[in-house]
C-alpha cells in the first residue's frame, strides 16, 4: 500500500468523522440539553390549581401512613418544610418528638380539669359547659374568644402559625379547628389564601414568581449556585436558589452583595465623584460650594487651584493659567484618602457597566417590540411568511440573553480577586462584550444586514456567552474540578 | 363607643380593690379604656424613691391584641425610649390574651429592676447601662 493512499483515506476519515460528529452534536442537544446550555436546569412552571394538587399529595400521603387528621398533616409538613418521608421514618422512631417539634402536642400539658371550668380567663363570662374547646394542650377557652382570637390574628395575616391563646403555649391552631370557629366568608378565605402561601413560602421546591400580579409558581429540586427559572406568564428570569432576578455568571451571595450596596452606596459615590476632589496635599475630600476656583483645604489649610490642583501661589501673582500640563501625576500617596476614592473609582467603573447594560436591556426590548410589527407589517404586504422572517425574531431575543448574561460578569468581576482567572474572566468578558455590540449594531439595522451575516454574528455571541458560562459558573467549575479528581 | 367588655371590668374592678403593691391604675373618667398608671419605682434598683407615670390603652380588639402603654415621665432605661415607649416581649410578639392589665404593669416594674441591654429600644443608653 503506497502512502499517497493511506493519506486520502485519513482525509475520507476525517470529513466522515466531522459529518457525523455534528449529527451527534444535534442529537446530544436534544437529549442532554445540560451540555449544550451551562445554565440549564430542570424545572416546571406551574398554575395555583398545579401546586396545590402537589400539595395535597403529600399531606394524603402524610395523613394516611400517620392516621391523623389532614390539617394535622399540615401543620407537620411545614414544620418540617414538607419532608413527608422524613416525617414518616422520624415518626416511627419518636411519635411524641414529632408532635412536640410541630407544636402539635405541647411539652407541658395543662393541668386544667374541663368539668372544672366555670369561667372563661378571656372574655371573664360563664358560657355552659359545652361552648368551650381547647386545642391538645387542654387550655379551655369558650368558643366566642376563639373565634375573634382567630379573627384578629387571619386580620393580622397569620396562618399557619396561629397559637393558642394561653401565655406562653406554643401550640398551634390546626386548620379543621380554625375554620370550626371562624364563619366569616371572607376571612375563611383569607385565611386559606394565607395558608397557600405559607406553604410555597416553606416548600424547598416551590418559589412564587417575583413578577408583579403574577400567578405562576415554580418547581424544581433545589439545589445550590445560580439556578435559571423562566416564567411562563411574564418571562421573568429568576434565580430558583434565591429568588433575586437570574445572575449567572454570580453566585447568590456575591449578587445580594452587590445589590444592596448598590442600593446603599451608588447616589452617594455618584454624587462624590461628580462634586468633590480630594485635597492635593492631605487627600481629604473636598466639596466645592463656591464659584472661585482658589481652594483653601479646611484640614491643611493647602491653598490650591479647583480645576488643576495645583499650588494656588503659582496662579496668584502671575496671569491665571491652570491648562499647564501636569507634572507629577506620581503625587498620590497610598494614604487612606486615596485608598477610599481608589475602591469609590473601582466600584464606579463597574457600577457604571452594569448599569449601562441595564439601560441598554431596557432600550433593546423596545426593539424586540418594534420588531414584531415589523415583521408582522411583511407578512400581511405578502413579503415572505412568519417563518422567514422568524430569524430576525430569533436573533433579538438571543441577543437580549446575551446582554443579560454580560450585564451579571459586571459584580462577579467586581468581587474577583485580582489574579490570571480574573485575567481570563476580564478577556472573555471583553470577547463577549464585543462580539454583543456587534450583534446589537446589526439587529438594529437587520434589513440591510445579510441574513447570514446575521446568523453567524448570532452563533458567534451565544459561543462567547456560553463559554464564559461554562468555565465560570460556580457549580460548573465545581463539578468540573470533582470530575478531574 | 360599645359596651365595656365584661373583661375590661372584672380586671378595672379588681384593680380597684386589691391593688398590686407598688403600682396604681385609674381609669379615666371620660375614657374607660385609658388608664392614668403610677408606678414606684422597685427597691434596690436605680429607680427607688421615684414614681413614675404611665399611660395605658385597651384597643378595641383587647385583650386579643396587647394593651398600649407609655411611659410619661421621662426615664433613662435602656428598654424605653426618649418618647417612654417600651421594648417589651409581652407587649410585642408574646403578647398572649390570657395576660392582664396587672401582669403586664408587673412585668414593667420588673422590667425596672433588671435592665435587658441585649434588647435595647435605645441603643446609647444600653451601652451606658453595660459599660456602668
Amino acid at each position: 500500500m503506497s502512502a499517497e493512499s493511506d493519506m486520502e483515506y485519513s482525509d475520507n476519515d476525517g470529513d466522515d468523522y466531522d459529518y457525523y460528529g455534528g449529527q451527534d452534536d444535534c442529537d446530544m442537544e436534544t437529549v442532554d440539553r445540560s451540555k449544550a446550555d451551562p445554565e440549564y436546569f430542570v424545572f416546571s412552571c406551574l398554575k395555583v390549581e398545579e401546586v396545590e394538587k402537589l400539595l395535597n399529595e403529600s399531606i394524603e400521603l402524610l395523613s394516611n401512613s400517620l392516621h391523623i387528621t389532614p390539617s394535622l398533616a399540615k401543620v407537620i409538613l411545614h414544620a418540617y418544610e414538607w419532608n413527608a418521608q422524613e416525617i414518616i421514618n422520624k415518626y416511627k422512631e419518636n411519635s411524641n418528638e414529632v408532635l412536640m417539634y410541630s407544636h402539635v402536642k405541647p411539652r407541658v400539658p395543662s393541668v386544667q380539669v374541663y368539668s372544672s371550668i366555670k369561667v372563661c380567663a378571656i372574655c371573664a363570662t360563664s358560657p355552659p359547659i359545652h361552648k368551650y374547646s381547647a386545642l391538645a394542650c387542654g387550655h379551655y377557652f369558650c368558643n366566642e374568644c376563639w373565634t375573634t382570637h382567630f379573627e384578629v390574628q387571619i386580620m393580622q395575616g397569620v396562618s399557619n402559625n396561629i397559637q393558642c391563646m394561653a401565655q406562653e403555649c406554643e401550640v398551634l391552631a390546626p386548620e379543621d379547628f380554625v375554620l370550626s370557629h371562624v364563619t366569616n366568608p371572607t376571612l375563611r378565605e383569607r385565611y386559606q389564601q394565607f395558608m397557600f402561601k405559607d406553604h410555597v413560602k416553606s416548600h424547598p421546591e416551590l418559589r412564587f414568581c417575583p413578577g408583579p400580579n403574577c400567578q405562576w409558581i415554580y418547581h424544581a429540586v433545589a439545589r445550590e449556585g445560580a439556578r435559571r427559572v423562566e416564567c411562563l406568564g411574564c418571562e421573568l428570569l429568576t434565580c430558583f436558589t434565591c429568588g433575586a432576578p437570574h445572575h449567572a455568571p454570580t453566585d447568590c451571595a456575591t449578587i445580594r452583595k452587590w445589590l444592596t450596596k448598590c442600593a446603599d452606596d451608588s447616589e452617594t459615590a455618584n454624587y462624590i465623584s461628580a462634586h468633590t476632589k480630594d485635597c492635593p496635599k492631605c487627600q481629604i475630600c473636598i466639596e466645592k460650594n463656591g464659584g472661585c476656583n482658589h481652594m483653601q483645604c479646611g484640614a491643611c489649610r493647602y491653598d490650591f487651584c479647583w480645576v488643576c490642583l495645583g499650588d494656588w501661589k503659582s496662579h496668584g501673582s502671575e496671569y491665571y493659567e491652570c491648562s499647564r500640563y501636569k507634572e507629577d501625576p506620581n503625587l498620590i500617596n497610598d494614604n487612606q484618602h486615596a485608598q477610599a476614592r481608589e475602591a469609590l473609582k473601582k466600584y464606579l467603573h463597574y457600577y457604571e457597566r452594569w448599569e449601562n447594560h441595564a439601560r441598554s436591556l431596557k432600550l433593546e426590548e423596545q426593539t424586540l417590540a418594534c420588531l414584531k410589527t415589523r415583521i408582522n407589517r411583511k407578512v400581511m404586504a405578502g413579503e415572505g411568511t412568519w417563518i422567514d422572517w422568524q430569524y430576525l425574531w430569533d436573533s433579538a431575543r438571543l441577543l437580549k440573553r446575551c446582554r443579560y448574561t454580560l450585564q451579571y460578569t459586571y459584580p462577579f468581576a467586581y468581587y474577583m480577586e485580582v489574579g490570571p482567572r480574573k485575567e481570563l474572566f476580564e478577556y472573555q468578558q471583553a470577547q463577549l462584550e464585543a462580539e454583543i455590540e456587534n450583534l446589537s449594531w446589526k439587529v438594529e439595522r437587520a434589513e440591510t444586514t445579510h441574513r447570514g451575516d446575521l446568523e453567524n454574528q448570532m452563533d458567534i455571541a451565544e459561543k462567547r456567552r456560553t463559554t464564559l458560562l461554562k468555565d465560570f459558573l460556580e457549580f460548573n467549575t465545581t463539578n468540573a474540578s470533582s470530575s478531574k479528581v | 363607643m360599645a359596651a365595656l367588655p365584661r373583661r375590661i371590668i372584672k380586671e378595672t374592678q379588681r384593680l380597684m380593690q386589691e391593688p398590686v403593691p407598688g403600682i396604681s391604675a385609674v381609669p379615666s373618667e371620660t375614657n374607660a379604656r385609658y388608664f392614668h398608671v403610677i408606678v414606684t419605682g422597685p427597691e434596690d434598683s436605680p429607680f427607688e424613691g421615684g414614681l413614675f407615670k404611665l399611660e395605658l390603652f385597651l384597643p378595641e380588639d383587647y385583650p386579643m391584641s396587647a394593651p398600649k402603654v407609655r411611659f410619661i415621665t421621662k426615664i433613662y432605661h435602656p428598654n424605653i425610649d426618649r418618647l417612654g415607649r417600651i421594648c417589651l416581649d409581652i407587649l410585642k410578639d408574646k403578647w398572649s390574651p390570657a395576660l392582664q392589665i396587672r401582669t403586664v404593669l408587673l412585668s414593667i416594674q420588673a422590667l425596672l429592676i433588671g435592665a435587658k441591654p441585649g434588647r435595647p429600644t435605645c441603643k446609647r443608653r444600653s451601652r451606658a447601662v453595660e459599660g456602668e
